[in-house]
């Protein structure tokens, strides 16, 4: 098997005029944690949006195990994101359904699951989330990080290679986002899942990713390990896994 | 007390699972009330694995059975962490659907606390529309301009065109049933004294509740389900005078105007008909539609307009108000607002024939 699982080339995109994405280049190693952070408004959404072929870039090339996304046909790309798991910001769950029925969906509609098995494998991945007593809750009952972890539990629902991640620690407090943290990194050992997450958390980096992309402008401006990100030349990487804010924001505090 | 020990295979995945339940399944025949997995040889344990575990375990404990596992090795001691609270639970039912009794007091119960919210809105909205403005509390003038061009301007068309239609209706049903007996004209006087009374209203309240209606639960509901109403709240803000009172005042100005646009392509579909088709001349088919013509009647049924509008904004809005869930509710709660709407509305109208056609006879 190749070792890298997605590779980015020259990736550019629009929204209407106004350029979102330019020239970005990555690779994926399978089986990693790969994080992709920036400030707000630089890009790391619509980049996500991307990988799993929710839009189309306008130029470029996104190599998934060796296929390319961007000029799949509706079939193909239906093929390939039913391999991959995606946890949305707001996590996605469909209201109507309970977080087991959620969780059941991908499994029902093309996972191949036996049917007498579904309910069970339901409850082994909630419970690798931690909510197997909510099974049978509503979405709208559960608090903000239940609704995060019963997402990512419908994005693992089917084993799948690569989950990407929006924002996972997004919204929630100190402990639940280093347990979402500590949660996602024993599920790529457990079942050797590779991570795409977005996110901008520090906290989170320095605790989870094997390597970041730091995004700015819709550029690449850094990628590399955490370790990398310290004695990086480029000052505004350093400048933001320090944490320090920009000039003039500092002097308009002043005056 | 009888206890089988099992031994787990060295890989659990979906086919030694499915082994492992037939083992288990043998056990708890032969009667055993306590099965302890040995999970000493597993290395390896995937999610389908994981599954047949956790099938074994349930249904052990709905045998009320107990489950233990002893053994297991560094490589899938997280999964048993985690599994841990699942494997020592009976797995719940889905919650079931409430029987017959318990479903009618529910209703009931609900039925009253739902009269008593609705009644609350009514009084807020009285408040909102017809004191506080007075007292120097403020009325939203430019939403309500704004509601009214939306509620009316922009349903003129529609209006217009189902009265119109039905007019054709009415003229061609009502002139085939009289034309044996020679009396089509006044097929002139059944349109104007039907639109004037019933028609008309209740065509454009039923267009006007469809349109309206929903648009106002939607929009609600919406705002409530992504917090608006909250914030609005938490800013000292008035749902009712903000929200509700616009929208109440901007249809009582708009639909009986919109009633008297109906009433008129009513009539003019009806003579239509009579015109291009049973062949009177038009001055006839107009002298004949003046005659019949009564203030009474355009009267009464121009006052029933105020109540539709009423009921159909504040259906609209208590629906909107009520909303629980996310999207699905939003959408429950439209369809349940144009329901409601229509309902009323004919539940009004019929207390009004009762009073001009029994009563006031």
């Amino acid at each position: 098997m190749d070792d890298i699982i997605i590779k980015v080339t020259d990736l550019v995109a629009h929204y209407g005029e106004f350029k979102v994405l330019d020239g970005v280049s990555f690779e994926v190693k399978r089986g990693e944690i790969f994080m992709i952070v920036g400030g707000s408004g630089c890009g790391k959404s619509t980049l996500l949006k991307h990988l799993c072929g929710l839009m189309r870039p306008t130029s470029g090339e996104i190599l998934y195990n060796n296929t390319d996304v961007a000029v799949m046909d509706a079939d193909e790309l239906a093929e390939m994101q039913h391999g991959i798991g995606i946890a949305f910001q707001s996590s996605g769950l469909f209201n109507s359904m309970t977080v087991g029925e959620n969780v059941a969906m991908p499994m029902r509609e093309y996972g191949n699951v036996d049917k007498v098995l579904v309910d069970d494998l339901v409850r082994f991945k909630l419970s690798l989330v931690g909510l197997a007593a909510a099974q049978h809750l509503m979405p709208g009952e559960l608090s903000g990080g239940m609704r995060k972890r019963a997402g990512l539990a419908r994005a693992i629902a089917l084993d799948p290679e690569l989950v990407y991640f929006d924002e996972p620690s997004a919204g929630l407090d100190p402990i639940m986002a280093a347990g979402l943290d500590d949660m996602i990194l024993k599920l790529k050992r457990m079942l050797s899942t590779t991570f795409v997450i977005v996110t901008h958390e520090l906290d989170s980096i320095r605790m989870a990713a094997d390597r970041v992309l730091m995004l700015d402008k819709g550029e690449v401006l850094f990628c590399g390990t955490v370790e990398e990100t310290k004695t990086s030349s480029i000052e505004r990487v350093r400048q933001f896994f320090e944490r320090r804010p920009d000039e003039f924001i500092t002097q308009g505090n002043l005056s | 007390m009888s206890e089988t020990r099992l031994t787990a295979p060295e890989q659990l995945n979906n086919a030694t699972g499915a082994q492992l339940y037939e083992e288990a399944k043998r056990a708890w025949r032969a009667g055993a009330a306590t099965l302890l997995l040995d999970l000493a040889p597993t290395r390896d344990m995937d999610s389908l694995g994981g599954a047949w575990l956790l099938k074994i375990a349930g249904d052990m404990r709905r045998r009320d059975g107990e489950f233990k596992w002893e053994g297991h090795q560094e490589a899938i001691a997280d999964f048993m962490t985690m599994l841990e609270p699942a494997l020592q639970m009976k797995p719940k039912k889905p919650p079931k659907p409430p029987g017959l009794f318990d479903s009618f007091t529910d209703t009931l119960v609900n039925f009253v606390g739902e009269f008593g919210e609705f009644m609350g809105l009514c009084v807020d909205t009285l408040y909102w529309t017809a004191v506080a403005p007075f007292e120097g509390r403020g009325f939203r003038f430019n939403a309500f301009m704004e509601e009214a061009h939306e509620m009316g301007v922009r349903a003129v068309r529609i209006v217009c065109l189902m009265n119109f239609l039905l007019g054709l209706i009415i003229a061609m049903l009502s002139a085939a049933q009289v034309a044996a007996f020679g009396m089509q004209i006044y097929v002139a006087d059944l349109i104007m004294i039907g639109f004037a009374r019933e028609l008309a209203a209740i065509m454009t309240a039923v267009v006007v509740s469809a349109r309206t209606g929903a648009a106002i639960a939607a929009e609600i509901a919406t705002m409530k389900v992504q917090e608006e109403v909250d914030a609005l709240r938490g800013m000292g803000i008035n749902v009712v005078q903000y929200l509700v009172t616009p929208k109440v005042a901007a249809l009582i100005v708009v639909l009986p105007c919109l009633v008297t646009l109906g009433l008129v392509s009513g009539v003019a579909g009806g003579a239509l008909w009579g015109v291009l088709v049973l062949g009177f001349r038009p001055a006839v088919w107009y002298q004949q539609t003046l005659g019949a013509a009564y203030m009474s009647d355009i009267m009464q049924g121009m006052l029933k307009t105020f109540f539709f509008a009423i009921a159909i904004a504040l259906i609209g809005c208590h629906n909107g108000l009520r909303v629980r869930g996310g999207s699905r509710g939003v959408g429950l709660m439209t369809t349940r607002a144009v329901v409601m709407d229509i309902f009323m509305l004919i539940c009004i109208d019929i207390v009004f024939a009762a009073i001009f056609y029994y009563w006031l006879e």
